[in-house]
């Protein structure tokens, strides 16, 4: 099996940075990324919520893997300080000991191309995945041409292969104003900006532009609905809510759109992380799940470094690629000294020096806006609205601990439990919720519905969202076809001891 | 201090299929469990339902479970997902063609209903099988049930008969006065029972220890992947090259198989369930198996930690002493097993004895077995390696 030094897994500006530092200090460095990603994979919303707005056919790989490469300046340094990229390689898994299992001779990574898979080693690992679209739902979603803030990002920069004609964007924090701009750049009209805040949230110059470019901006709206035909987006329903995130009878604005971009708020990446069993925290401020670190950017378990969106997204690493990068370079700093690379003092004094950086930006709470914006959306579109689309899961079936509607299930016992704080003593669990009604079992993994349940079952609870368990995360992390899952390097020995049900054959792990 | 008639430890199948029987009888029941209910290996595992014609002493038991299983979510009034289109066993190896023949022979001998299928009659059961299939054996009785689903049905049955369920409240000890069990310490306090149910999976050995009786079970965690769902292409439950597994309703293909892993578990804390890159394997046994297939995502995978008796075979049995303590476990049978299960535990809690044969099951076979007999077989942990 292929043994690395240190394996970084995600080729963004955290990622890169974090290569780069540590291959100067001297240490064999291998980066590791899964754009360009296939057609496939987009059109489960897989990594990012890509909203069915990619190009098809999207172009041929070998010219997108000439756009990833454009699109991002530090690959080239990279390469020159003597980093192995790898693009187009996913990480699917991955593995360590624990109490539980003990097979393994070391930790490892699943990585996989379009061809197949294969399992790596690593001595130290950083995990610079990025951050991945907080989906919410209304009546209409389910429609082609809703997306989310970086998969359009990513469809407009990396791969050029946006396919949106009118866009109205939903969030004016900078991720949405910066989404909303560039959208402009790339020829889109952006009709609209909508917010359920008062006033906008993001950059006041961005604002002015994007108003001098006649964007409306609706603040204190939420959407109602979108409508189209033949399963695509037409039109999208604005409405006027008040305080409390109730709609305002007679304030709706119907507008005339073929994208609904969601651009709330972005949710680390953390499942990797999650499958390696770091501690894992809700913090407001940093946008959801993220990992435990220090402020060397160390995780909870040895040997496993963070950096950039991952490690804690806020509004203010839209506009500041230094945050991130600091972190990178903080993460490949650590890693290098934890290899023996470099002396601890000269790290520590480095580390000294880009902290201020990589903590630069004062976070501000996130839950309250997605809250916000998760009821406004609740009152406006009602309980029966998909909140997992792969399943056809609704809000109410949800919180009523519903079985899967294909079953039919009728009884006089039917729809007495739930999960509604006066219900009675259901535990709130989401990966309870998960395996009772489907929410989260689809093809996109969970990923568009994850904070929504979490969301729904703190508000009709009364549980603190920090205090459900997040919903747990298991290999593949990545829909993975069977074909390309198939160990192609399994030892003849693993057949000749595979058992027949039970017998002791732990020698086949290993 | 809180009370009950009975006791039952572990909101797993077993515990709760007590319970609905007990509470159907008018018995005043508790259960207990540390996590939550299913929460472990009842809802972790493959959801097969068949009649064990492999398993001569279980074949009373899972027969009685089979027939029950038809009736029971309307029983209970919540889905169970159980589906009753037999059950499938394929061969690929002419060894396996041997097995199989043995298996239809002793199906035959205790009056169960089996017949082999050749590989023509396999393709039209299951469609886009591997050519490579040398025969089947066809159980006209087996199935397969969503098992969380199930375990639910069991838990809401249980309360909606006015039992009571604390879930995230774990067993910390017993008292015992005489040859009896007086109270289950908890972390949310004492309950004093007349009798105790333990239906504690892989921790029944250590919670037997907290009343000073030696119990052979050793965890094991196994593992199982899922993949997109698909139409519906069978509905049997199939084994075969070595794996197990089914099409759930939904469409997901279940599939698990392969070497497992012996491990240890605590008393208050539910065991990490981590899967490993054996699911690669498992994923090449599944596209061996349908070909055709071989181009469907694996979207999750789940492990699971289930117990084993030195013989693999489940525990039903009344402790000696002290003498109000029934032990159930089923050394991963049983969550097909369940339904009769409760009944078998009912029985013994309110008669001291069941119509249904568990001659097989009792604690009694283990009179020679060694405290140690985990080291002696190699049914340990591998060592700690970071």
């Amino acid at each position: 099996m292929e043994s690395k030094p240190l394996l970084v897994v995600g080729a963004g500006v955290a990622g890169t940075a974090a290569a780069i530092e540590a291959a100067r200090a001297g240490v064999r460095v291998t980066l590791v990324d899964e754009n360009p990603i296939d057609y496939s994979m987009m059109r489960l919303d897989v990594p990012q919520f890509f909203g069915r707005r990619a190009a098809d056919p999207l172009p041929d790989r070998d010219l997108l893997l000439e756009r990833v490469v454009a699109s991002n300046d530090d690959l080239a340094e990279a390469e020159a300080a003597g980093v192995e990229v790898r693009l187009g390689t996913c990480v699917w898994g991955a593995f360590r000991n624990s109490a539980t299992s003990r097979v393994l001779d070391g930790p490892q990574l699943g990585l996989a191309d379009a061809e197949r898979s294969w399992m790596i080693k690593y001595d130290r690992l950083i995990v610079a995945a990025g951050a991945r679209d907080l989906a919410m739902s209304f009546p209409g979603s389910g429609m082609a041409g809703v997306m989310g803030a970086n998969g359009a990002h990513a469809l407009m920069s990396r791969y050029q292969a946006l396919t949106s004609r009118r866009m109205v964007v939903l969030g004016s924090g900078d991720l949405g104003l910066a989404t909303a701009g560039m959208a402009q750049d790339c020829g889109v009209e952006v009709a609209a900006v909508v917010d359920v805040a008062s006033s906008a949230r993001g950059d006041e110059a961005l604002v002015s532009r994007l108003q001098g470019a006649g964007v409306e901006l609706y603040t204190s709206h939420t959407v109602k609905e979108a409508v189209g035909s033949a399963g695509e987006i037409e039109s999208v329903v604005l409405v006027e809510i008040d305080d409390d995130c109730e709609p305002v009878a007679g304030t709706e604005k119907v507008v005339a759109a073929d994208t609904v971009c969601l651009a709330i708020g972005l949710v680390p990446n953390v499942e990797l992380l999650g499958l390696l069993g770091c501690d894992l925290a809700f913090q407001s401020d940093l946008g959801g799940w993220v990992p435990d670190r220090d402020d060397r950017v160390r995780t909870s378990v040895e040997s496993v470094f963070v950096a950039g969106d991952v490690a804690g997204f806020h509004d203010g690493m839209v506009q500041d690629a230094e945050i991130a990068r600091s972190q990178g370079r903080l993460a490949g700093l650590a890693a290098a000294e934890s290899l023996g690379a470099i002396a601890e003092a000269e790290a520590l004094a480095r580390s000294d020096e880009l902290q201020p950086t990589a903590y630069d930006a004062i976070p501000a709470d996130v839950l309250s806006g997605w809250r916000r914006w998760h009821r406004s959306l609740v009152n406006a579109g009602g309980m029966n609205v998909f909140v997992c689309q792969c399943e056809a899961v609704t809000r109410a079936e949800v919180i009523g601990l519903q079985p899967p509607r294909f079953l039919e299930w009728e009884s006089q016992q039917a729809g007495r439990r739930g999960l509604r704080a006066q219900s009675g003593d259901e535990p709130v669990n989401a990966d309870r919720v998960k395996r009772l009604t489907r929410a989260g079992m689809g093809h996109c993994q969970g990923r568009l519905c994850r904070e929504q349940v979490s969301l729904l079952l703190a508000d009709e609870s009364g549980a603190d969202i920090a205090e459900i368990p997040c919903m747990s995360y298991r290999p593949p992390v990545r829909p993975l076809p069977l074909r390309i899952m198939w160990p192609h390097d399994e030892p003849e020995q693993v057949r000749q001891e595979w058992p027949k049900w039970f017998s002791p054959t732990h020698r086949v792990l290993g | 201090m809180d009370s009950a008639d009975v006791v039952v430890i572990g909101a797993g199948v077993s515990g709760l299929s007590s319970a609905y029987f007990l509470a159907k009888a008018g018995r005043d029941v508790v259960v207990v469990d540390k996590g939550i209910v299913g929460n472990e290996a009842s809802g972790r595992n493959g959801g097969m339902v068949s009649e064990r014609v492999d398993e001569p002493a279980l074949i009373p038991l899972a027969v009685e479970a089979t027939r029950t299983w038809e009736t029971l979510a309307d029983e209970l009034g919540h889905p169970t997902e159980f589906v009753q289109q037999g059950r499938l066993q394929v061969a690929v190896t002419e060894e396996e063609m041997g097995a199989l023949f043995a298996e239809r022979d002793n199906a035959l001998r205790h009056g169960l209903h089996a017949e082999m299928v050749d590989p023509g009659e396999i393709r039209d059961l299951i469609p886009g099988i591997t050519e490579r299939t040398l025969g089947g054996l066809f159980f006209a009785k087996g199935g397969h049930a969503n098992t969380q689903l199930a375990v639910q049905a069991f838990a809401w049955a249980f309360q909606d008969l006015g039992g009571r369920l604390y879930q995230n409240t774990a067993v910390t000890g017993f008292q015992v006065s005489g040859d009896r069990v007086t109270s289950v310490e908890t972390t949310a306090g004492p309950i004093a029972a007349d009798m105790v149910v333990a239906a504690a999976g892989p921790q029944t050995g250590l919670m037997a220890g907290l009343v000073g009786v030696h119990i052979p079970v050793a965890p094991a965690r196994v593992e199982i992947l899922a993949t997109a769902p698909l139409e519906p292409l069978f509905p049997l439950a199939l084994v075969g090259n070595g794996l197990y597994g089914h099409q759930a309703v939904r469409g997901n293909l279940l599939f698990g198989g392969g070497a497992h892993e012996w491990t240890d578990v605590d008393l208050t804390t539910e065991p990490g369930k981590p899967n490993t890159p054996l699911i690669r394997s498992i994923a090449r046994r599944l596209a061996e198996l349908l070909p055709d297939l071989a181009d469907v995502p694996v979207i999750r995978s789940w492990a699971g930690v289930v117990e084993q008796a030195p013989d693999y075979m489940p525990i039903i049995d009344i402790l000696e002493n002290p003498s109000n303590y029934v032990v159930v476990t089923a050394s991963a049978h049983g969550f097909g097993i369940s339904p009769a299960t409760g009944k078998v535990v009912s029985d013994l809690v309110l008669y001291g004895e069941t119509n249904i044969d568990i001659g097989g099951l009792g604690l009694g076979r283990f009179a020679n077995v060694k405290p140690n007999w985990r080291h002696q077989r190699g049914w340990t942990p591998a060592p700690n390696r970071s």
